[in-house]
């Protein structure tokens, strides 16, 4: 006698506990046999029994059919299903691949699904790596499309932090030494404003608008009016390349991206208010330089002034002082220098006419206690 | 495998504990968070993994640790043997009020799915697994029910259910709709569907999660009437400390995704 496989399942429906009752099938011929223990309780032709995929995940197998109008279902776990397929005859086997297929769909959707939600997950991070492989050209495009009314705007609202921290110096030597620089180096259809700060860190920098901002500590270091002008010229680059603002678009999509990653969309404020903190790039100076330079050169200014000015800064960190924050925030590289003072050998002989600023005086201005 | 028979007893109406009693030689497993006390005798042992003899090998640990950690909960089981001479008794508190359900596996087939925090303890010989609902409106839609706990065996298995129990029989294809949080444990034979609400008015100011689930017999169901999720918010809303505003339970994601989003207004 050759033993016919059995197959444990459970079986619902009149005559079952509410939680199932166990069951075992065995196929005779085309006859599926459902005995309870040693009873038989039913005996089923192949094409009577409906299969589907059911249960949790769709992983069970169930078989039904109907008996005078009452349900009864039989379910089996994927591994005797998998099993009881195998031996199953033609006419139910064929209807069972519809099952399988059914359970498969089920698992490819699932892993699309998680690799979905992997992708949504690290959305934020690859957006993020992009920007900052791209930042330079897309801070490029960003500032290509501000309009210069922004960046007035933008200037103004600088220059009125910087005067609510009571720090501007609007009278004065040191005032009037500034302008009669600037006046030299720009022309009134520039509309280029200069201001002297009253602090003591040797820092200048340039808002977007034309605002150029000297600290009082930068304008005691130097010793010639023609230094000063050599910064100022440097400064006015930076305004007229838009650096600050393409620093500023940079630096705020940046922030932008890595609050969107952290999903903390607090920090989103008061990130213009950095202006005067901010790095330019290696190319941003050399720019800088070069054009500070022309338009020395172009206002009959001696524009050996930002080199020496240089140095002195270099020697003030070399004595041991602290990193003056001009130089953090405009990095003198050796090759900044290299390519400085190879321009100024290779300009022509220039005209040149002192600015005529006595700058003792200034100084002194500037150490007298002021009200 | 043999399993150990166990006798229990449970204490309390609305905060329930339970008493299991180990014969010499017994051992039950549990959350070691929910232990409230244990006699002399009893001595508690923390494994790798869950606790059962089905884990083979270093892969196998390796595994069921990571099923684990991805489920939030923690790497090692806690076993409580019985090392004495005569019976002994081992107390397991729910952690918050409702009910103690308890379970024998062998009459309901063996597996058992239940919501992840829903476990208490059981006989040891049960293994604790994880199931992650692999239909994938359910696993994007179903709010908690993303992963659910698998329990395998054949020996009582206590789990827990928030407010008041409910327990329903599915006959076979017959449905019941469900608050997602609502959602206990079922049996494997029972479809496990999510439904979108429908109107979405009501999935806008209904204030309830915007999806149903779907749950289609044959087999049994048990149902709470107070999921954990739904207290939390509702204690977290009215606490100024807290931010006094909570997330919706049964929220895509679970709140991860759009919690950030559109919870960010204030009221
Ligand atoms: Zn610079």
């Amino acid at each position: 006698m050759v033993s016919r496989p059995e197959f444990s399942a459970r079986h619902f429906g009149p005559g079952s506990s509410d939680g199932g009752t166990p069951v075992v099938l065995v196929w005779r011929d085309q006859w599926l046999v459902v005995r309870r223990g040693v009873e038989v309780i039913h005996t089923l032709r192949a094409v009577e029994v409906e299969p589907a995929a059911r249960g949790f995940n769709n992983a069970q197998l169930a078989l039904q059919w109907t008996i005078d109008d009452d349900r009864h279902m039989v379910v089996l776990d994927s591994a005797a299903a998998a099993a009881f397929r195998e031996v199953s005859p033609p006419a139910l086997q064929h209807r069972l691949q519809p099952v399988a297929a059914v359970q498969r769909r089920t698992e490819r959707r699932f892993r699309w699904g998680i690799a979905l939600l992997a992708v949504l997950a690290l959305l934020p991070v690859a957006a993020l790596g992009l920007v900052l492989a791209f930042a330079d050209p897309l801070a490029g495009w960003v500032v290509d499309r501000i309009p210069p009314s922004v960046e007035a705007r933008i200037g103004e609202s600088v220059l009125a932090q910087t005067r609510a921290q009571g720090k501007l110096i609007t009278a004065g030597p040191a005032h009037e030494a500034l302008q009669t620089i600037g006046r030299r180096l720009a022309g009134p259809e520039e509309s280029l404003q200069f201001f002297v700060a009253d602090r003591p860190e040797v820092n200048a920098f340039a808002a977007p608008g034309g605002i150029v901002v000297v600290n009082g500590g930068l304008l005691s270091l130097a010793d010639s009016a023609e230094e000063v002008a050599g910064v100022l010229a440097h400064e006015i680059a930076h305004v007229e390349l838009r650096h600050g603002l393409r620093q500023m678009v940079k630096s705020a999509g940046i922030r932008v991206l890595l609050s969107l990653a952290a999903g903390d969309y607090g920090q989103l404020a008061g990130w213009g208010a950095q202006l005067s903190e901010l790095k330019f790039s290696r190319d941003a100076e050399r720019e800088a330089d070069s054009r500070g330079l022309s338009r020395l050169v172009g206002a009959e200014i001696d524009p050996s002034g930002l080199g020496r000015f240089f140095a002195k800064l270099e020697s003030v960190e070399g004595a041991g002082g602290a990193l003056p924050a001009v130089l953090s925030t405009h990095p003198a590289t050796e090759e900044r220098k290299a390519a400085l003072e190879a321009a100024l050998v290779q300009l022509p002989p220039v005209a040149v006419r002192p600015l005529g600023i006595e700058w003792p005086a200034v100084r002194a201005a500037l150490e007298s206690p002021r009200p | 495998m043999a399993m150990d028979e166990v006798d229990y007893e449970v204490f309390g109406n609305e905060m329930q504990y339970v008493e299991v009693e180990l014969d010499p030689g017994e051992a039950a497993v549990g959350e070691a968070g929910a232990m409230m006390y244990m006699q002399d005798g009893i001595e508690m042992d923390t494994v790798f993994g869950d606790g059962s003899a089905q884990q083979g090998g270093f892969f196998g640990k390796l595994m069921g640790a990571g099923k684990r950690l991805i489920t939030g909960e923690s790497l090692f089981t806690t076993v409580f043997h019985n090392e004495s001479n005569g019976k002994r008794r081992v107390a397991f508190a729910a952690p918050y009020p409702g009910k103690i359900i308890p379970l024998d596996l062998g009459d309901l087939g063996g597996t058992l799915i239940c919501q992840k925090d829903s476990f208490l303890c059981a006989a040891k010989g049960v293994s604790l697994g994880i199931a992650f609902q692999r239909k994938i409106g359910v696993g994007l839609f179903g709010g908690e029910g993303f992963v659910m706990q698998k329990l395998d065996g054949d020996g009582l298995a206590f789990i827990h259910a928030g407010g008041t129990l409910k327990e329903v029989a599915l006959a076979p294809g017959q449905t019941l709709r469900v608050d997602t949080g609502c959602v206990v444990a079922f049996q494997p034979s029972v479809d496990f569907d999510i439904q979108f609400a429908g109107k979405i008015k009501t999935a806008l100011f209904g204030g309830e999660g915007l999806f149903f689930a779907v749950l289609r017999g044959p087999g049994k169901v048990w149902l709470q009437s107070l999921p954990l999720s739904r207290m939390a918010d509702r204690i977290v809303r009215a606490s100024p400390a807290a931010g006094g505003r909570g997330r919706e339970e049964g929220s895509m994601l679970g709140g991860l995704a759009l919690g950030g989003l559109l919870g960010g207004s204030d009221e």
